[in-house]
């Protein structure tokens, strides 16, 4: 089943009582939170309330909060992009100091 | 006189009311503004295509469809300027309307 996948982008401060209302049905409370409805005229509409203050995709499945999570995070590890060579910095240490 | 800096004596700082706000938009704000165009008809697109494939339909997305411009339809003058009826040539910028940058303003009277 299609679900929207919906983000508050722009706040709701300040706009008329029925907007947050609106905002309030879709659950959505602060700005960058994301909820998923499945895909109906019902929400369509609702969507279309606040369409200048969401960001809307389609997607198959409805994510947990721990798979949002997961999506955020970023990849382990790390990418080695020249070698260098290595240095031994208990020899570097001591010549420094026979030079003071 | 005053000098520079941030508390130099200005027209705007010398009490009274006198707010300086700029008769039009800065090429950056209009980019900006029809950054913020193109995002919302990226939403109407996708409620759009999301509900075709179910075979739904909405009456207000089809009565939006129908009636208002995409960000390239539309003309400059109604992308940055609204009409108002008290003001010369009848056009002001659009950073007049209150909470301009979080609502749909894009049709104009035909003809201004």
């Amino acid at each position: 089943m299609p679900f929207f996948r919906i983000t508050l982008h722009r706040s709701a401060i300040g706009l008329p009582e029925r907007t947050r209302g609106v905002l309030a049905a879709l659950g959505l409370r602060k700005r960058t939170q994301t909820v998923f409805h499945p895909v109906s005229p019902q929400f369509a509409g609702m969507i279309m309330k606040v369409k200048e203050l969401v960001r809307v995709d389609e997607v198959e499945k409805a994510l947990t909060p721990s798979e949002m999570r997961e999506e955020r995070r970023p990849p382990r590890g790390f990418y080695l992009e020249k070698a260098v060579p290595r240095v031994d910095y208990s020899r570097a240490a001591g010549k420094g100091k026979e030079m003071a | 006189m005053f000098g520079f800096g941030a508390f130099r004596a200005t027209s705007p700082l010398s009490g009274g009311l006198l707010w300086k706000i700029p008769w039009r938009l800065s090429r950056f704000q209009k980019a900006r503004q029809r950054k913020r165009l193109r995002a919302v008809d990226s939403v109407v697109a996708t409620l759009d295509s999301a509900l075709k494939k179910q075979g739904q339909s909405l009456r207000s997305l089809e009565v939006w469809k129908e009636e208002m411009p995409t960000e390239a339809e539309m003309l400059p003058k109604d992308k940055y300027t609204i009409f108002d009826r008290k003001e010369k040539r009848y056009r002001k910028g659009i950073h007049k309307l209150p909470k301009w940058t979080r609502v749909s303003q894009r049709l104009n009277p035909p003809g201004y």
